[in-house]
C-alpha cells in the first residue's frame, strides 16, 4: 500500500514539475521578449535619432524576434512532441508484452485497441478481430459467466460500469472462447480521464489468466479432502482402543489394542509420507535423490515388511533377476509398499500377493500380481471410487514417472497385476 | 436359540475388531461382515437387529448394500452408516439409512447410537429371514 502512495505522491511531483517547468518557460519567454524591446529600443535610441531609420530598426527587430521566437517554439515543441512519441512507444512495448490480456474501450464502448496476449487468450487470431466489437458482441462470442456459471450481461462488464459507475472495478469470470479450453480470468477495468471528476474518455481493461491457480487450489482441496477421508479410519481405530482401554483396563485388552494401534500409526506415518510426496509434487519442489540400486534385495526387503502385517494377505517375492536402476531408494520402496498394500487391500483373502523382478531390455520390470475380489455391479467399487481415495496409487504413479518409469495396472478376469517399469540404462534416468 | 444380533459390516479389521469388542463388552450380540455383499448373506441367514454399515468397501460398497437390505426388508431393519466421508448424511437419508455416524466416532456416542436403533444390550429373540 506503501508503494502505491509512493508512485501517486511520485506522479503528482511529476505533475507540478511539468506544470513548473511551461511556467518557467512562459516567464523566461517574456522576460527575454521585455529585455529585447527594452534593450535593443535604447540602443537604437543611442546610435541614432533619424525616426525614419529608428522605424525601419524598429520593424527588422521585431521580424528578428519573431524568427528567434518561432526556432524556440520549434524546439520546445518538437522536444516534446518526440518525447510523446517515444512514451507512447515505450507503453505500447510494454502493454504489447504483457501476459495480460488488454483492451482499450473508446468514447463508443466499442474495443478500440486490443493487445497481443487478450487475443491469444481469447483464441482469435489476431488482435485486429477484436476491435470494434461492442460488449454485446463480444458477451455473444466469448460467453463471460461468473464462477457459478451464470451469463454477465454486456451492461454488468467491469469495462462498461466503469463509464457510469467510476472504477477502477474488479471481478472473477469465466470465458467461453471458441473452439478454445475455459478460462478463469480476474478482470481490472480503469476509466481514463482528462480531468478528475469527468466521465471516463476510454476504458482499459485488464484481463489476468488465473486458471492455473484456479485449478491447483482445486487440485489442493480435493487433495486435502482425500487426506483427511483417509486418516479417519486409522484415528478412529485408535480412538476407539484408547476409550475401551480407558473404559476397563484390563491387560488382555491392552494384549489385543496394542497391535492394532500400532499397525494404524504405521499406516498414518505411511499416508503422511505419501501426502508429503503428493503436496511436494503437485507444487513442483520434490527432490529426488539418486543412486545406484539393485532391485532384488531391496523388491525383498519390502515384501518382508509387508508380510509381517498378519492381517493382511502373505507377499511373496520372487527374484530371478536383479537388475540396478538409477533411482531414488526411499522414494522407490515407498511406491512399492504403496502398490503392495493395494494389492493386499484388494486381493481375495487367504490368497498371496506376489512380487516378481524380471529384466526387459533395458527396462527393469516389477511385478505385483493377485487374485482381485469380484466388483460387483452397480457399487461405486466397480468405478474405481475406492481406489480414488487412496492417494497411495498417485503417489507411486507421481515417483514412478519421476524415474522416467511407468506404472501401469492390468487385469485379465479376476487375475489383477500392477507392472512397474523403470529404465536401466543412465540415459533414460532423469 | 438365535438372537437378532448387531451386523458390523466394516472391511478394515482393526477397526471391525474395536466395534466388535465394544459391542460385546456392553452384552450386544454380534457378526461382522467384510463387504456388503458378505453383509448380505449374513442377514439372508440371520436377520440382524441392526447393520452398522461402512460406506467405501470392496466387493460391494455400503450404498449398494443399503438398498438391498431396504429391498429385501423394509423398514424394520435399522441400518446406521459408519463413515468417514464427508457430507453424507443427506445422501445417507436418501438411501434408506436410518442416521449416519462419522469416524472417528467416540465410543459412548457409538453405543448411545446403537442403543438408539437396537434397544438395550440384552439378547432378543431372532426374526427369522423371509
Amino acid at each position: 500500500m506503501e508503494a502505491v502512495w509512493s508512485a501517486l505522491a511520485e506522479q503528482r511531483g511529476k505533475v507540478m514539475s511539468e506544470r513548473r517547468f511551461a511556467l518557467g518557460i512562459a516567464a523566461a519567454f517574456a522576460i527575454a521578449g521585455v529585455a529585447w524591446v527594452l534593450l535593443t529600443d535604447v540602443l537604437l535610441y543611442s546610435l541614432t535619432s533619424d525616426r525614419a531609420l529608428a522605424a525601419r530598426f524598429e520593424t527588422a527587430k521585431g521580424w528578428l524576434f519573431v524568427l528567434f521566437s518561432s526556432v524556440v517554439i520549434y524546439l520546445l515543441a518538437h522536444r516534446s512532441a518526440a518525447r510523446l512519441v517515444r512514451a507512447r512507444a515505450a507503453m505500447m512495448a510494454v502493454v504489447d508484452s504483457i501476459a495480460d490480456g488488454v483492451l482499450l474501450l473508446g468514447r463508443d464502448r466499442h474495443v478500440a485497441y486490443a493487445n497481443p496476449a487478450a487475443a491469444r487468450m481469447l483464441n482469435c487470431d489476431s488482435a485486429a478481430e477484436l476491435i470494434g466489437m461492442s460488449a454485446p458482441v463480444f458477451s455473444r462470442r466469448f460467453r463471460i459467466s461468473y464462477p457459478n456459471g451464470a451469463l454477465v450481461p454486456p451492461e454488468r462488464f467491469a469495462s462498461q460500469r466503469v463509464f457510469d459507475e467510476g472504477g477502477p472495478l474488479k471481478y472473477k469470470a469465466l470465458v467461453h472462447p471458441p473452439h478454445g479450453r475455459e478460462l478463469v480470468v480476474s478482470v481490472v477495468a480503469a476509466g481514463v480521464r482528462i480531468l478528475a471528476g469527468t466521465t471516463a474518455e476510454m476504458v482499459v481493461s485488464v484481463m489476468h489468466d488465473i486458471t492455473e491457480s484456479e485449478n491447483l487450489e482445486h487440485l489442493r482441496e480435493q487433495f486435502f479432502a482425500a487426506a483427511a477421508h483417509a486418516l479417519k479410519t486409522p484415528v478412529a481405530v485408535i480412538k476407539a482402543n484408547a476409550q475401551l482401554m480407558l473404559r476397563s483396563p484390563r491387560p488382555e485388552h491392552a494384549d489385543d489394542a496394542m497391535p492394532a494401534i500400532v499397525r494404524q500409526c504405521n499406516r498414518i506415518d505411511r499416508m503422511v509420507q505419501n501426502m508429503l510426496v503428493l503436496s511436494r509434487a503437485r507444487s513442483r519442489t520434490l527432490r529426488l535423490h539418486f543412486d545406484e540400486v539393485e532391485l532384488a534385495p531391496l523388491v525383498a526387503q519390502v515384501a518382508r515388511e509387508m508380510a509381517f502385517d498378519e492381517r493382511r494377505n502373505d507377499v511373496h517375492a520372487e527374484v530371478g533377476a536383479s537388475p540396478r536402476v538409477l533411482a531414488d531408494r526411499e522414494r522407490l520402496a515407498l511406491v512399492l509398499r504403496n502398490v503392495i498394500e493395494d494389492a493386499q487391500r484388494g486381493s481375495a483373502a487367504g490368497t498371496p500377493v506376489t512380487v516378481r523382478v524380471t529384466q526387459q531390455g533395458d527396462d527393469a520390470e516389477i511385478t505385483v500380481g493377485y487374485q482381485a475380489l469380484p466388483v460387483e455391479d452397480g457399487s461405486s467399487a466397480a468405478d474405481d471410487e475406492y481406489d480414488k481415495l487412496g492417494i497411495g496409487r498417485s503417489v507411486a504413479e507421481t515417483i514412478v514417472e519421476a524415474h522416467g518409469g511407468a506404472l501401469r495396472a492390468e487385469r485379465s478376469g479376476l487375475d489383477a497385476t500392477a507392472h512397474i517399469c523403470l529404465p536401466i540404462s543412465m540415459e533414460a534416468s532423469p | 436359540m438365535m438372537y437378532a444380533d448387531v451386523l458390523v459390516v466394516e472391511d478394515d479389521p482393526d477397526l471391525a475388531d474395536v466395534m466388535l469388542l465394544a459391542l460385546r463388552e456392553a452384552g450386544y450380540p454380534v457378526r461382522c461382515a467384510g463387504n456388503g455383499r458378505e453383509a448380505l448373506d449374513a442377514a439372508a441367514k440371520q436377520l440382524p437387529g441392526l447393520v452398522l454399515l461402512d460406506v467405501l468397501m470392496p466387493v460391494m460398497d455400503g450404498w449398494q448394500c443399503a438398498r438391498e437390505l431396504r429391498a429385501r426388508y423394509g423398514r424394520t431393519l435399522p441400518i446406521v452408516v459408519v463413515t468417514a466421508a464427508e457430507h453424507i448424511r443427506s445422501r445417507g437419508h436418501e438411501l434408506g439409512a436410518d442416521d449416519v455416524l462419522p469416524k472417528p466416532f467416540d465410543i459412548d456416542e457409538f453405543l448411545r447410537t446403537v442403543a438408539r436403533y437396537y434397544g438395550a444390550p440384552h439378547p432378543a429373540p431372532s426374526v427369522a429371514a423371509p
